[in-house]
C-alpha cells in the first residue's frame, strides 16, 4: 500500500513537469520554428541570390539508408531554372546534422549551409564558424571550399577537401552529405533532361530543372539562363583553380 | 544576522566550496564548452538558471517529497528545467544554443545540480537554497569564463571571437584540446587553494587580534 501512495505521488509531480514543460514548448513551438523558416529562407536566398522562387520537389530520395533528403528545391529566377537545393540530414560526430547543398546547373556545388549541427565546441563546431579557414592565406572557409567544386571530383577529405583541425571525422561526414545530396541531385537533372528530351514534340509550357544550356538553347525561355551559363562557365577554369 | 548568514552561505560558492575547484563536480561539460569565451558565459548563466530554479522548487517542497523517491523527483524537476531552458535558448538565442551544441540538453546529468539539491536544497530553508545556488552559480560560471579566456586566446587567438593577438602569433592548438583543458584547469585548482589558504590565514590572524583586543 505504502509503495503505491510513493508511486502516486511521482506521477503527480511527473505529470506537473509534463504540463508545464507542454506550456513552455507551446510557448516557444512557433518561434522556434519560424526561426529555422527564416534560417532556411536566408540560406537559400545567400545561395542563389538571383533567385525568385523555390518549388518543392516530392519525389527525391536518398540512395544511402541513414541518410536523407527532408526537402529539395527546384530554384528558379522567373522561370528559368538555376538549379537544386536539398535540405540534407544524416549522422555526423555528435548526431545527426543537416545541411543545405546548393547544386547549379553546371554540376558543381553552388553552396552549402548548415542548418542544424550538433558538435564539440571550438573543433567540430569550427564547420559552422565563419571565421574559422581550412585555408588561411585565402580565408577559405570549411563550407567555403565546396563552392564551386565539381562534382566529378572525388570528395576525398584530406585530399581534395581539407579537413577542419581535430575533428576529421565531422569533416568527412559532413562531406559525404554534400556529395550524397549532390549525386542525387545530378541524377535528377539528368532524368529531368531526358524526359525534356522525349516530350520535345509536345510543348508542355513547363520549364524543366535539368536543361543544361546544350539543350535549352532552342527554347526561348531557357536562353537567358544558357547565355548567362556559358559565361559563366568560361570563367570557372581561371576561378576554381584548385 | 540572517543576512549575514546568507551571505556566508553565498560566498561558500565561489571560493572555499567552489564546485568546479573545491568539490570537483560537473568537470566534463566545464572542460568541453570552455574552448570560447561566449560558450563559457552562455553555459554558466544556462547552468545557474537551472541550479536556481531546481533548488527553489526543491526546497518549497522539500518536506512533501518521500525520501524512498526524492532522486526520480529531483531528477524530474533538473530535467525539465533544463528542457525549458534549451527549448528557450533554440527560440530566442538560436546562434548561441548552436554553438553549445549539444551541451545545454546535458546539464540534466550534470552532477553540480545534483549534489546541491540533494546536499543542500533537500534540507535547508528557501532563502538559504537561493544563496548557495546564486554562489554556486557564479562560482561555476567565473570558473568557466577564466577557463574559457585563457584556452581561447592562447589556443586560437581570439578572445569571444575578435582577433586579439597579432596575426603572426601561431595558435597553440593544446590548449583548445582536452589534455590542455584540463592543464589550465589544474592551473586554476591550485591557485584556488593558495588563495582560499591565504584567506583562511588572514581570517585567523583577524580573530587573533580581536581576541587580543577583548583581553
Amino acid at each position: 500500500m505504502k509503495k503505491t501512495k510513493l508511486g502516486l505521488i511521482l506521477m503527480l509531480y511527473a505529470s506537473i513537469a509534463c504540463a508545464s514543460l507542454a506550456v513552455v514548448y507551446a510557448f516557444t513551438k512557433d518561434s522556434i520554428e519560424r526561426q529555422s523558416e527564416i534560417q532556411l529562407q536566408a540560406s537559400l536566398k545567400d545561395i542563389f541570390p538571383q533567385a525568385t522562387a523555390f518549388d518543392v520537389v516530392e519525389n527525391l530520395t536518398s540512395p544511402e539508408p541513414n541518410i536523407k533528403f527532408e526537402t529539395a528545391y527546384e530554384v528558379k529566377s522567373d522561370n528559368v531554372p538555376l538549379g537544386l537545393a536539398i535540405k540534407v540530414s544524416g549522422p555526423s560526430y555528435g548526431g545527426n546534422a543537416t545541411l543545405l547543398v546548393g547544386i547549379d546547373l553546371h554540376r558543381s556545388i553552388a553552396g552549402v549551409r548548415i542548418m542544424a549541427l550538433n558538435d564539440t565546441p571550438g573543433l567540430g563546431m569550427n564547420a559552422s564558424n565563419p571565421t574559422y579557414y581550412v585555408d588561411k592565406a585565402k580565408k577559405v572557409t570549411f563550407l567555403g571550399q565546396f563552392e564551386g567544386k565539381f562534382l566529378t571530383d572525388p570528395f576525398e577529405v584530406k585530399k581534395d577537401v581539407a579537413a577542419i583541425t581535430a575533428a576529421t571525422i565531422t569533416s568527412k561526414s559532413l562531406t559525404k552529405l554534400i556529395k550524397t545530396a549532390g549525386d542525387a541531385a545530378i541524377a535528377y537533372m539528368d532524368q529531368k533532361v531526358m524526359m525534356a528530351s522525349m516530350e520535345d514534340e509536345k510543348p508542355t509550357g513547363e520549364t524543366s530543372i535539368g536543361a543544361s544550356p546544350a539543350v535549352s538553347t532552342g527554347s526561348p525561355i531557357g536562353a537567358p539562363g544558357a547565355s548567362a551559363g556559358t559565361a559563366k562557365e568560361s570563367a570557372r577554369p581561371q576561378a576554381g583553380g584548385k | 544576522m540572517r543576512m549575514k548568514k546568507l551571505y556566508s552561505v553565498f560566498k561558500q560558492g565561489i571560493i572555499f566550496d567552489n564546485p568546479l575547484l573545491m568539490l570537483m563536480i560537473g568537470l566534463c561539460s566545464a572542460i568541453a564548452v570552455t574552448t570560447n569565451v561566449s560558450n563559457g558565459i552562455g553555459m554558466g548563466l544556462a547552468m545557474t538558471f537551472v541550479l536556481l530554479f531546481s533548488e527553489i522548487i526543491i526546497s518549497i517542497f522539500r518536506n512533501l517529497i518521500p525520501s524512498m523517491i526524492r532522486m526520480p523527483v529531483f531528477i524530474i524537476v533538473i530535467a525539465a528545467f533544463t528542457t525549458i531552458v534549451d527549448l528557450m535558448m533554440k527560440a530566442y538565442f538560436p546562434d548561441l544554443s548552436k554553438s553549445m551544441g549539444v551541451f545545454i540538453p546535458l546539464i540534466v546529468v550534470n552532477c553540480i545540480i545534483m549534489g546541491r539539491v540533494e546536499a543542500f536544497a533537500s534540507k535547508q530553508n528557501l532563502p538559504s537554497a537561493i544563496a548557495d545556488a546564486l554562489g554556486m552559480g557564479l562560482g561555476y560560471t567565473w570558473v568557466l569564463i577564466g577557463l574559457a579566456a585563457i584556452r581561447e586566446l592562447l589556443g586560437n587567438g581570439t578572445f569571444a571571437g575578435i582577433q586579439v593577438m597579432p596575426a603572426s602569433y601561431e595558435p597553440i592548438l593544446f590548449f583548445i584540446l582536452p589534455p590542455g583543458g584540463f592543464f589550465v584547469f589544474s592551473l586554476f585548482i591550485s591557485f584556488n587553494i593558495w588563495l582560499k589558504k591565504k584567506m583562511e590565514a588572514s581570517a585567523r590572524k583577524k580573530e587573533l587580534v580581536s581576541k587580543k583586543e577583548a583581553a
